[in-house]
């Protein structure tokens, strides 16, 4: 039954992915020089066209038969995926409105992300206006494992179309990727948007959309849901929500010590495991003395101290290179 | 430079809540360096009845230091000097947290007098005289409130002096001089 609806799929859809693949050649070239993935996508291209000359010819057989199985497992993954990035492509106000909402939802973080979130506006809104896909590729390009994202949306497509259980599955793999989607939440989100235009892109095709409409159901909770499945994702949508939900129960309004209101920051700043929230300027004279909480007399634990500061210095630094290589581009 | 601001928010709530503890606390000067703590004898031990004033001195580290806190009133405890007032409590020393108020600290004062630690004393008298002669100890506490801890108004001290023979002009200005003192006083009318 799966293996028959891959097959008429994949039959359905092989003349106009191939001529997706023709814009896409075209388009994608500067884009898939340096991406591993790339190279393997040129291939499975020119495996595809190969086979879709034999295709046209051999359609009626090759339903009958499904005698091509092995090539035509490659083949849906090749196609969501050209069609992915062809829409991509065409969706710069997608685009922008998308990084316009992740921009909004990573300003409360810190004045950085705030930061970061004009560059980004402006540079998608820039890409708007000109060629479509520029503000893509170049956020794909400034981040180092542009590579793992789209083999990341890659793996997600086919799980998606192949089978649910592997749903579950995902969460540890995208765990890895973690750091791809904090970083690219627009592009991830790009296929959500690209999945609608790909409807009017190819409304005869009703095997192709349908399939699409299951990975739109595999896709849609992700895009919405996954983001705050996953742990730093969580960490930066949802902090704000949490503080709040912690200040009215549990964080101080002020500083115990300087008797100073917290600030956003003082907030988010848990220096001990016995919970003793203070301000960070008062942090810093008793680290500079002797460092003990004054909750619970102990010495601050230098490593928990470090990782967290590692964490937030990671989340800075990452977000300090988007944004300054977006303030380079522009 | 001492944290100002803490203080002054301290000396707030201080006098906003003084009426359930009867501890307050009032500066001695302006610039809020100098205070002055008083906490009521607890209930119960040798100390009730008593009003214990204590010298509080604000170090330049505040609220990282602890604050200078010493007896103003003579107390007789083993953890309190009896000649100096100097007062022997960790939260004072190295067991302070700045997250502990003149408030906690008074309290923790309070809470002292109530329960001593005649195996850490400051007064090795007194807490020899705890450990071997409970009832003595007690009633030289009690003796010592009754004599240093009770204010007893003015008129009350004047009788009880023009009740030892000597005038009362002379009472009231031996009082006066030396400052409401009653055994002060006493000291000067008998010098002449």
């Amino acid at each position: 039954m799966i293996s028959d609806s891959i097959t008429n799929a994949s039959a359905t859809a092989a003349p106009s992915a191939r001529d997706f693949g023709k814009k896409k050649r075209t388009n994608r070239s500067a884009k898939l020089k340096q991406s591993k993935l790339g190279l393997r996508r040129e291939q499975w291209l020119s495996q595809v066209a190969m086979i879709h000359k034999g295709d046209k010819e051999e359609m009626e057989s090759n339903r009958r038969t499904g005698s091509e199985k092995p090539d035509q497992r490659d083949r849906p993954v090749e196609n969501f995926d050209g069609q992915g990035r062809e829409e991509e492509n065409n969706s710069g106000g997608t685009d922008r409105h998308e990084s316009f909402i992740e921009s909004l939802s990573n300003s409360p973080n810190s004045i950085l992300s705030g930061m970061n979130s004009i560059p980004n506006f402006s540079s998608s809104s820039s890409s708007g206006s000109g060629g479509s896909c520029s503000g893509n590729i170049t956020e794909e390009e400034d981040a180092d494992d542009d590579g793992c994202l789209d083999d990341w949306e890659a793996i997600a497509d086919a799980l998606a179309a192949d089978d649910e259980k592997h749903e579950k599955e995902n969460p540890p793999e995208s765990c890895q990727e973690r750091e791809n989607i904090k970083q690219s939440a627009s592009p991830t989100d790009l296929i959500s948007g690209s999945d609608v235009a790909v409807r009017d892109a190819k409304p005869d095709c009703q095997r192709t959309m349908s399939r699409k409409q299951k990975s739109n159901q595999a896709w849609r909770p992700d895009d919405k849901l996954r983001p705050q499945g996953l742990p730093n994702l969580e960490k930066q949508c949802s902090f704000p929500v949490m503080n709040l939900h912690f200040s009215s129960v549990k964080v101080p309004s002020s500083c115990p010590i300087c008797y100073e209101d917290l600030d956003l920051t003082d907030s988010n700043f848990l220096p001990c495991p016995c919970g003793f929230r203070l301000c960070l300027f008062c942090h810093k004279t008793i680290c500079d003395g002797d460092g003990r909480c004054p909750g619970c007399r102990k010495p601050y634990e230098r490593n928990t101290v470090k990782v967290e500061a590692n964490v937030q210095g990671g989340g800075l630094t990452i977000r300090l290179a988007r944004s300054s290589s977006m303030f380079c581009r522009s | 430079m001492i944290d100002f601001s803490r203080i002054q928010k301290e000396l707030q709530d201080c006098g906003r809540d003084n009426d359930s503890s009867g501890i307050r606390v009032s500066p001695k000067a302006d610039d809020l360096t100098r205070l002055t703590g008083t906490i009521p004898g607890p209930i119960g031990t040798p100390y009730e009845g008593g009003t214990f004033q204590i010298d509080i001195t604000m170090p330049e580290g505040y609220p990282f230091e602890p604050p200078k806190m010493q007896f103003s009133t003579k107390v007789w405890h083993p953890n309190i000097s009896s000649q100096s007032g100097a007062i022997c409590l960790d939260i004072l020393k190295d067991q302070w947290s700045p997250a502990l108020t003149l408030k906690t600290a008074l309290v923790s004062i309070q809470a002292l007098l109530s329960a001593p630690e005649p195996k850490d004393p400051q007064d090795a008298v007194v807490a020899e005289q705890y450990m071997k002669n409970y009832q003595v100890f007690v009633s030289t506490a009690r003796y010592w409130t009754e004599s240093f801890a009770k204010k007893s108004s003015l008129e009350e001290k004047v009788k009880k002096l023009v009740e030892m023979g000597f005038g009362e002009a002379q009472v009231r200005s031996a009082i006066e001089s030396s400052g409401g003192d009653e055994n002060l006083a006493l000291e000067k009318l008998c010098s002449g």
